[in-house]
């Protein structure tokens, strides 16, 4: 607190170092480096656990040991494992994530293309999830108990046990197969047809989005009613006068976005694990679908640069739901815990 | 005087009745999927013992892709010859069994190591939440991809690579309710009447955060299920021929549009079993007031 009044009277850049915010995302970004940092050397350990290296998996079952030998000097596979991870590291801090072993070509190339496909079913997802829930839970809080309170609540958690490759596979088999609307397979890239694209991407994205609208749905309407019923800040905003759908919105909701946004930061890992079989079972070219290649063909750079991809993406998403904290509540306690 | 006369009151019955109905329907909010749970592993565990249930694998070829209802196979049988019917029973014992394994070892390791970070603090705490962190920033299903890849694909595998992220976030369920728990009066008295760590492990937090880790125990076991499924889609969970629900599902999709009960027979039990349990840890949730 003293270094918030005494930043008055300096410089606007030791203002901006002494407020807690900008401190706050200081210490959240320092943090994220060590957790990648552990997240690299654990996927380089767990990925030289496995058995049979890329110089066996190239030259086939029926090479020579000989063969097998100069392969390995040639891809500097015979370099210890600690060695070999420093080497990458250096690299990757530098954007060079190394070439795949399998086809040549540059991972970070790869990762590009691959990154904007799973990004795209992602983030049409994540829109429509919310979108949906958002009104729903109000309408659903609005009058708790009453039809569509439960009819929402029914759906909701019906829709949280049904395990998204079911529901892909469901939605394939009425969407493809009974009625020809969408198609199962056949990914139509952005710059080909707009249309097209987002058409190919209706079924995958729904498959992932539709457990998510109702994880957001049944969170978001639980938590209004906790705060709709007796808490004083809603017994004082009705006493004042203020109506049903005003303290709902302007009070409530308010109060309950945090709650939201903690359950949507927390998804977002378990939702990019999603997308590697939404992708799989789509043919979907995105990055899940590259990983799972690169780990049947124990093509290490790609499967170590993708993991690291899908790490460094939820702690972003961690840091990004502390920093919309900091924004929405002017109470958040800096520094402490 | 009529206008003074007092309707009958049923205000007073609705109010008496209603702590009532709640109390009722909330027991039947534990008892219908308990009862779920109980039929469907009973009927997996206990079904092949007492009836003429047919092996799982090594059909015959000639008895290939019956269709429902089709006599000695009630729910027809797959492309090899075997029955469905069996072939969902004897999944259902490996589903089940990686779903409690899963998550007794979640919460024996997890709910240990989050209880002893949260209450001896300091930088044991620091180190072994960070060293969490880094599991968690993992997305569960690339981590257990990883491991599964890299041990090779069996049963005891699928369970300890899915135990990896089953962990951390038992491990953190367990330090928060640990941390709430560190400022109650009754663990002052504790400390201050000299009690052992130990004892006050075992007998003041355990109990205490008991309910939690349950509830979220209920909820994980639902994931598990999901998730094992996840892994025999990739092709690194449990290996054919011997079923797994999850295994079916995916066995089931190459032929969708021909057979779709080969998915669809799978995908219902499958859904059955993970909605019991989560109507169960609602269930709990709601009756210990868990948040």
């Amino acid at each position: 607190m003293t270094a918030v009044t005494a930043g008055r009277h300096r410089g606007v850049g030791a203002r901006l170092f002494a407020s807690p915010s900008v401190r706050l995302v200081g210490n959240r970004l320092l943090m994220a480096i060590p957790i990648t940092l552990g997240v690299s050397i654990l996927t380089f350990w767990v990925l030289n656990l496995i058995p049979g290296n890329a110089a066996q998996q190239l030259l086939g079952a029926d090479a020579t040991p000989e063969q097998i030998r100069a392969m390995e000097l040639q891809l500097g596979l015979d370099k210890p494992a600690p060695l070999r991870y420093l080497d990458w590291l250096g690299g990757a801090v530098t954007g060079d994530l190394g070439r795949s072993l399998v086809s040549g070509q540059s991972v970070a190339g790869q990762l590009g293309e691959r990154l904007a496909v799973t990004g795209e079913l992602v983030a049409m997802a994540f829109v429509v999830s919310l979108v949906l829930a958002v009104p729903v839970a109000l309408l659903a809080a609005y009058r708790p108990n009453r039809l569509f309170d439960r009819l929402s609540m029914f759906v909701s958690v019906t829709g949280l046990s049904v395990a998204n490759y079911v529901l892909a596979l469901v939605l394939v088999l009425v969407f493809a197969v009974r009625f020809a609307v969408f198609p199962a397979i056949g990914f139509v890239p952005l710059s080909e047809s707009v249309g097209g694209n987002l058409h190919s991407l209706v079924l995958p994205s729904a498959a992932i989005g539709i457990p998510m609208f109702c994880l957001y749905t049944r969170f978001l309407r639980g938590d209004l009613v906790d705060q709709m019923q007796g808490q004083d800040y809603v017994v004082t905003a009705q006493a004042k006068g203020v109506g049903p759908w005003r303290v709902l919105l302007r009070h409530a909701f308010r109060n309950s976005s945090f709650g939201l946004i903690t359950v949507v930061g927390l998804n977002l890992s378990t939702l990019i694990g999603a997308t590697v079989i939404i992708e799989q079972i789509f043919a979907l070219p995105g990055l899940g679908q590259l990983m799972l290649q690169a780990i049947n063909t124990r093509d290490m750079a790609v499967v170590q640069a993708c993991v690291v991809v899908f790490a460094v993406v939820a702690v972003l998403a961690n840091l990004l739901t502390d920093l919309l904290y900091a924004v929405l509540d002017p109470r958040i306690r800096y520094g402490s815990r | 005087m009529a206008v003074v006369e007092a309707p009958p009151v049923p205000v007073a019955d609705a109010d008496e009745d209603a702590p009532r109905a709640r109390t009722w329907t909330r027991g039947l909010g534990v008892a219908v999927p308990v009862a779920l749970l109980a039929l469907v592993a009973g009927a997996c565990f206990l079904a092949p013992l007492v009836l003429p249930v047919p092996s799982p694998t090594g059909g015959n070829i000639l008895e290939a892709g019956l269709p429902t209802g089709s006599p000695g196979h009630l729910l027809g049988t797959d492309p090899n010859g075997n029955d469905i019917l069996s072939r969902i029973l004897y999944g259902g014992q490996t589903s089940l069994i990686v779903a409690v394994t899963v998550n007794l070892l979640g919460l024996a390791v997890g709910g240990t190591l989050g209880a002893l970070s949260g209450y001896v603090g300091g930088a044991a705490d620091t180190v072994i939440m960070r060293l969490l962190d880094v599991l968690i920033a993992f997305p569960s299903l690339v981590l257990t991809l990883a491991v599964a890849q890299s041990l090779g694909p069996s049963l005891t595998n699928t369970i300890l690579a899915l135990g990896f992220f089953s962990v951390p976030a038992f491990a953190r369920i367990s330090r928060a309710a640990t941390l709430s728990l560190r400022e109650q009066p009754f663990m002052a008295a504790a400390r201050l009447c000299g009690t052992k760590g130990r004892r006050v492990l075992l007998r003041h937090i355990a109990p205490n955060i008991a309910p939690q880790l349950t509830t979220f125990g209920m909820l994980g076991m639902g994931v598990v299920i999901v998730i094992e499924g996840a892994l025999s889609f990739l092709g690194l969970g449990i290996p054919a021929p011997a079923p797994s629900w999850g295994n079916m599902i995916s066995q089931g999709q190459a032929s969708l549009s021909a057979t779709p009960m080969l998915v669809l027979w799978p995908s219902l039990i499958l859904f059955v079993t993970v909605l019991a349990f989560n109507l169960l840890g609602e269930s709990l949730r709601t009756r210990w007031s868990v948040r």
